[in-house]
């Protein structure tokens, strides 16, 4: 009986419930460990003058300060584009870029060395928004197109046009655990480095860059993180570049955790995005013909800005075939902190203009919004090819609208709300279906790639260790089960390990959505390799002890815990006795597996490609309802369906799905990143900066799944799950510019995202005040910016 | 004068004394204690990852009380006669409690940081619940209220509230039943009226027995800061707004814990915590009752007080808009004797009180509206749960037929202090009771108040809310047959 798709516990779960699972701030401290923190710059955009640190070094328990000139490197680093530093030399790029590193004995001595520390910066004029970096057209990385057929010329001859600027908030990760990192210093300027991150290989490589030393000599670990979330992939470089500068340089440990606050005020998040359109559409809402103007907030570095900007293009589409679009997107240099990945990593910026333009459309003709988003569904066998030439296979969109209209009871609740909006007069209602299309493997083709080492000990258990990290998600939990599916044994056998660069290298981020399916494709393609010589030693023993049938490997077979030779399923080997038995046949019992996604590719130049194994799909139906008066907006029902292939896990999954659906729901109400007019984060922290609360869940909410057996592209016919559903919180958006449309009589609405209490309630009042203006369907195009 | 705080840890008794007495409680267990179940996020009391039990002598001494509270903003100091019983301490004879398994079994924890406070909220929600015969299992409401101050961001939720609904209340086993509570009891009767002292490197703090050495204390220390609940307090000393020399602790000051309803006013001790508030208004008073539920969290409510919450001032106060419009008192015990001040004149700047440098609030006088009274409190946040409001109001008002009399406004968040509008509330008084008459009477509050722009909302947002709630007041306060379509 098969393990995959069972629902077994989180591998961690018993910890984690008795408070004994182990963060990097758990770990037990050394007696000569020191403690480390920083000065940043107080400024956006500075010029720094002096640095002096000697009051510091003077207070008890003080052991060093470092800057820029204490590094044996390169001060230069960037997972794209090379234009970070570790810490600033004579520029500051943005308020807390990291200055001066301060080891101490104690935190009581550390917070006084902070304060100790003189700095003199003169302040420079910061560019603090898209539109400032648009004016000084300063952008990081070139400008990136996609284009198919004549948007141009369509958008001239149409009958109805709409234009307009879609501006979108960034988030705030808000993983519990902040940035930490623990660095152990070796023999021969060795050293361990214990990362809470998602990315290893890239501390590994940064670290030895900045440091002087060879990527050999550093070995990153990471046991765990407490939440990623894509925040952990670029940004965990500083926190352990600055720990490992001090290890290096006193030969002590060196233990470095961020306190919530500076982790909010000085890391990079989501971006925010402006974006231009223009849309013509025909009678039925079909869209014509699509030109967009994406400009992306990179903040100071480009960190992994290009990546993001890219999903961000090929996925405004979304789930609509667009037959002329001019898609064009460039990247803002401003002085924030660099933006970076966050589940979803553009994808949401980008699917959240279309399904705003969508909605606009809607109310524009008058008509239920999700007509207009049937008009344009990608088909099955025709108009099924996105604007940058893949092919959908197997697309179920069709289904998952067709099933989730009726589950949910669409229709019938869309007059009910019509009705009960006539009625109310102290509360509105909105209602929307928005669909996710999501593209899965990395958009950087070279990405996907992935080793893994799996090791059987003569008592037949196994060690497992790939370069995917666990942050939560459970990719240790699907990768246990595919190994013990392989060799078809009791996942209690198997332990997947600590991920470290001694053991797998060169990994990629554990990020994409793509971990398990690459790194579990790697195990999967190692357990294979063992098995074909077990079933060798397992051949030879079943024709020594059966008569006449010869020694043939392809007939033996793997099952419950046993290993027997087909023809003669009666006498069966213990698995524990064939591990013993290959051993003492002298087989190899461990071995590397590695892997590459067969079959994509892209051509930026061109904009043209298919850079996704296959896409992750679904629809959420979500009903809000708003107070008249204040604003202040509850969620009342939310209808989740997904199709994710075939589950490993299908609890795991669950909980990506419905935990994926209340972050993108997060960002699209009530977080809300606000700025001094200087550039400093002012809601930096949960007082401020509001996460759901388990009382925003609705009560009725309902996630299921359809079958779909066709993704046989991916190990054990899985799709990926990360990110996806964050895309669906958008429904909860389209719901409440849908409850908008009835305030405004006709009118077409407004609607920043995030839609916070002050945002919806301002653009109540607006619509209250101005009269129809969107009343000719003529020539002139309606401005809703 | 005992010189170390005496407090179990998992039933495992400690004196703290020294610069340890000076540390948060979660910095005490992890760093130590190495118990570093208790997790520490946003160090504010915000998210809950460091919730753990704290168990103390119940009101009639004869049995220990366990309430969840945040670790990092218990000091040690204000922990003293206490058992606090963490993440490790709730196994069962070595195995995961109900509660934990529970939460193995329905993937209620992904990256597992929030989940040891997660468990320990989770289990004093089964702590106080006594289903008796009928109904084993809690409801999704009692669920979410009772995790209101645990934030997660991995799970969206579902799991957890699955995993408590799994739980039988009779499968659940008691703090009571892991460590026997008669060792408890009889340590903190003989040690609870001890005044206590502790001096560490750089601060002291002092632990008064008797309302007399509290105010004696406060004279002879100016700047000195008091902690009672401490859930403003230690925020500020967290983030390093403030580093008193001197602290004085009144959790055990006697005579404060009273709570009690006297003729038509109901009398609050300065020690009487939110949560108990709560309850004691749910019936009395809904109106409040619902302010007092949106009010923080649970580990809020049980560790705070009315007294610390207007003590704190805030112009954003929860409580003082409706404790303006009451007519409330405080009443403060001083050098010179007690004395009462009306909530509404209590404040005469950005958090700045009319008391005098020895006196402390000792009590509060909450006058009940009348039947008659047409009552309603506000509260606009950005979350409904948990948040630091944009905006409060308290409207109250009598109606003479069709006419308006004793107009009560407050508004919070609106200008340095808590606003009594009385430009407004003359522009009701006398006025027909009609959606016109609100309309003007917002116009007319606009005017009246002076918002700036924060972090929490612009000037513009709040200038509209003071119209709109007006309207929204008497929409809510109509008779069916009266209502005018906006």
């Amino acid at each position: 009986m098969s393990v995959v798709g069972k629902d077994m516990p989180h591998d961690s779960a018993v910890g984690h419930v008795s408070g004994e699972s182990i963060y990097i701030d758990d770990m037990p401290s050394a007696k000569n460990e020191l403690l480390v923190d920083f000065v940043g710059s107080p400024v956006a955009c500075g010029h720094i003058k002096s640095v002096d640190y000697s009051e510091a070094l003077k207070i008890k328990g003080v052991v060093a300060c470092y800057t820029y000139k204490d590094l044996p490197g390169i001060n230069k680093f960037g997972p794209i584009i090379q234009d970070e530093v570790l810490l600033c030399e004579d520029h500051s790029s943005f308020i807390g870029e990291p200055i001066v590193v301060i080891a101490a004995e104690t935190r009581k001595a550390l917070a006084k060395a902070k304060k100790a520390v003189k700095l003199v910066v003169e302040e420079l004029e910061p560019a603090l928004s898209i539109d400032a970096a648009i004016k000084k057209q300063d952008f990081l990385d070139k400008t990136y197109r996609i284009a198919r057929g004549d948007a141009e010329r369509v958008l001239k001859e149409a009958k109805h046009k709409l234009e307009g600027t879609c501006i979108i908030g960034g988030q705030e990760h808000f993983y519990l655990e902040s940035q930490a990192a623990l660095v152990v210093p070796g023999e021969y300027d060795q050293l361990v480095v214990h990362s809470s991150t998602q990315h290893p290989s890239e501390i590994q490589q940064v670290l030895a860059k900045v440091l002087g030393l060879q990527q050999n000599q550093v070995v990153v670990v990471t046991k765990r993180m407490g939440g990623g979330f894509g925040g952990k992939e670029s940004q965990a470089t500083h926190p352990a570049g600055m720990a490992a500068l001090v290890a290096l340089k006193t030969k002590r440990p060196a233990r470095i955790i961020y306190t919530k606050d500076d982790d909010m005020k000085f890391t990079g998040k989501r971006h925010p995005f402006q974006n231009n359109f223009q849309v013509a559409f025909d009678d039925n809402g079909r869209i014509l013909a699509l030109k967009a103007h994406l400009y992306a907030d990179g903040g100071a570095a480009a960190d992994l800005s290009t990546a993001v900007l890219g999903r961000a293009i090929t996925h405004i589409d979304n789930a609509y075939y667009i037959e002329h679009a001019d898609v064009v997107g460039q990247i803002c240099k401003t002085n924030y902190p660099p933006t970076t990945a966050f589940r979803g990593f553009g994808g949401p910026q980008g699917v959240a203009t279309i399904e705003s333009i969508v909605q606009d459309i809607a109310a524009y003709l008058k008509k239920d919004p999700l007509d207009v988003r049937l008009a344009n569904l990608y088909g099955t066998t025709e108009r099924n090819t996105t604007h940058y030439g893949q092919l959908l296979k197997h697309n179920t969109l069709p289904q998952l609208f067709e099933e989730v209209v009726g589950s949910s009871d669409y229709r019938n609740r869309r007059k009910l709300v019509d009705k009960f909006n006539s009625e109310s007069r102290t509360h509105l209602k909105g209602l929307a279906l928005t669909p996710v299309k999501f593209g899965i493997s990395f958009t950087n083709t070279m990405l996907n790639q992935a080793n893994a080492l799996v090791n059987i000990y003569l008592d037949g258990t196994i060690q497992v260790s790939t370069g995917a990290t666990e942050m939560g998600q459970g990719v240790n939990t699907n990768i246990k089960m595919l190994v013990a599916d392989e060799f078809s044994i009791d996942p209690k056998c198997v332990i997947v390990m600590t991920t470290s660069t001694e053991k797998n290298n060169n990994t990629s981020a554990t990020a994409a959505s793509s971990a398990t399916d690459l790194n579990g494709s790697a195990a999967v393609n190692a357990c294979q390799k063992i098995k074909r010589s077990m079933a060798e030693v397992a051949a030879r023993h079943f024709d020594r002890v059966e008569t006449g049938i010869g020694a043939f490997p392809d007939r033996i077979v793997f099952a419950d815990g046993h290993i027997y030779d087909e023809r003669r399923p009666h006498n069966k080997l213990k698995w524990q006795e064939l591990v013993a038995m290959s051993y003492r046949e002298r087989v190899s019992l461990g071995e590397r597996g590695y892997y590459a996604t067969q079959g994509i590719g892209f051509d930026w130049s061109k904009g043209q490609g298919s850079p996704f194994l296959y896409f992750t799909c679904g629809c959420c139906v979500a009903e809000v309802v708003i107070d008249r008066f204040t604003g202040q907006m509850k969620v009342e029902r939310v209808d989740i369906l997904m199709d994710i292939g075939k589950s490993i896990n299908p609890g795991i999954n669950r909980g990506q799905v419905v935990g994926g659906f209340v972050q993108g729901m997060g960002w699209v109400t009530n977080e809300e990143l606000k700025y001094s007019d200087k550039g400093a984060l002012l809601s930096y922290s949960p007082t401020t900066y509001k996460i759901p609360n388990i009382q925003d869940i609705p009560a009725a909410l309902h996630c299921n799944f359809i079958d779909n057996p066709n993704n046989t592209v991916n190990v054990r016919g899985s799709k990926a799950v990360g990110e996806p559903p964050l895309l669906l919180g958008l429904a909860v958006w389209a719901a409440v510019k849908d409850a908008l449309v009835y305030a405004g009589k006709g009118q077409v609405p407004k609607l920043n995202l995030p839609a916070t209490g002050e945002e919806i309630l301002m653009r109540l009042t607006e619509l209250k005040k101005t009269t129809l203006a969107v009343k000719s369907k003529g020539k002139e195009p309606a401005k809703i910016s | 004068m005992r010189d170390f705080v005496l407090l179990y840890v998992n039933g495992v008794e400690h004196q703290v004394s020294g610069d340890d007495a000076f540390l948060s409680l979660s910095d005490y267990l992890r760093y130590s204690l190495n118990k570093c179940g208790t997790k520490v996020v946003c160090a504010e009391g915000d998210c809950g990852a460091c919730t753990v039990f704290l168990g103390r002598l119940n009101a009639p001494k004869s049995g220990i009380e366990y309430i969840p509270v945040n670790a990092c903003i218990q000091y040690m100091y204000q922990l003293d006669c206490t058992h606090i019983v963490t993440v490790e301490g709730l196994k069962v004879d070595g195995d995961l409690n109900r509660i934990q398994q529970s939460m193995v079994d329905c993937h209620g924890a992904q990256c597992g940081y929030c989940t040891p406070g997660f468990i320990v909220a989770m289990c004093s929600l089964f702590e106080q619940c006594d289903k008796g015969e009928k109904s084993c299992n809690v409801t999704r409401q009692e669920v979410s209220d009772a995790l209101t101050g645990n934030l997660c961001r991995c799970t969206g939720y579902e799991a957890i509230i699955k995993a408590a609904m799994s739980v039988d209340e009779k499968e659940y086993k008691r703090l009571d039943n892991l460590y026997p509570s008669q060792t408890l009891i009889s340590a903190f009767k003989k040690h609870h009226d001890e005044p206590v002292s502790v001096k560490g490197e750089e601060s002291e703090f002092f632990k008064p027995t008797d309302v007399k050495s509290a105010v004696e204390y406060k004279s002879n220390h100016p700047g000195v800061v008091i902690v009672s609940g401490g859930t403003d307090v230690c925020v500020n000393l967290n983030k390093g707004r403030i580093e008193p020399k001197n602290i004085m602790v009144l959790t055990h000051v006697s005579g404060l814990d009273e709570l009690k309803t006297s003729g038509n006013t109901v009398e609050v001790g300065a020690r009487v915590s939110l949560r108990k508030l709560e309850e004691f208004f749910q019936e009395t008073l809904p109106e409040f009752h619902h302010i007092l539920w949106v009010f923080g969290s649970p580990q809020i409510r049980y560790a705070g007080t009315l007294a610390g919450n207007i003590a704190n001032g805030s112009p954003i106060a929860d409580s003082l808009p409706f404790l303006f419009v009451s007519g409330a008192e405080v009443e403060v015990a001083g050098l010179k004797g007690d004395r009462r001040i009306k909530v509404n004149q209590l404040y005469s700047g950005y958090r700045k009180m009319v008391l005098t440098d020895d006196e402390i609030i000792v009590k509060i006088h909450i006058p009940l509206p009348a039947k008659s009274t047409k009552l309603k409190l506000y509260k606009v946040s950005k979350r409904e749960h948990l948040d630091i409001s944009s905006f409060t109001a308290a409207i109250s008002l009598e109606r003479d037929g069709d006419k308006i009399s004793n107009a009560q406004v407050a508004y919070g968040g609106v200008a340095a202090v808590v606003l009594k509008l009385s430009k407004t509330e003359e522009f009701l008084n006398g006025k027909p009771f009609s959606l016109d008459t609100f309309r003007g009477a917002g116009e007319v509050a606009m005017k009246e108040i002076m918002p700036i722009s924060d972090v929490r909302g612009s000037k513009d947002y709040r200038l509209q809310l003071a119209a709109n709630i007006m309207e929204k007041f008497y929409f809510e306060t109509a008779d069916e047959k009266e209502l005018v379509c906006p």
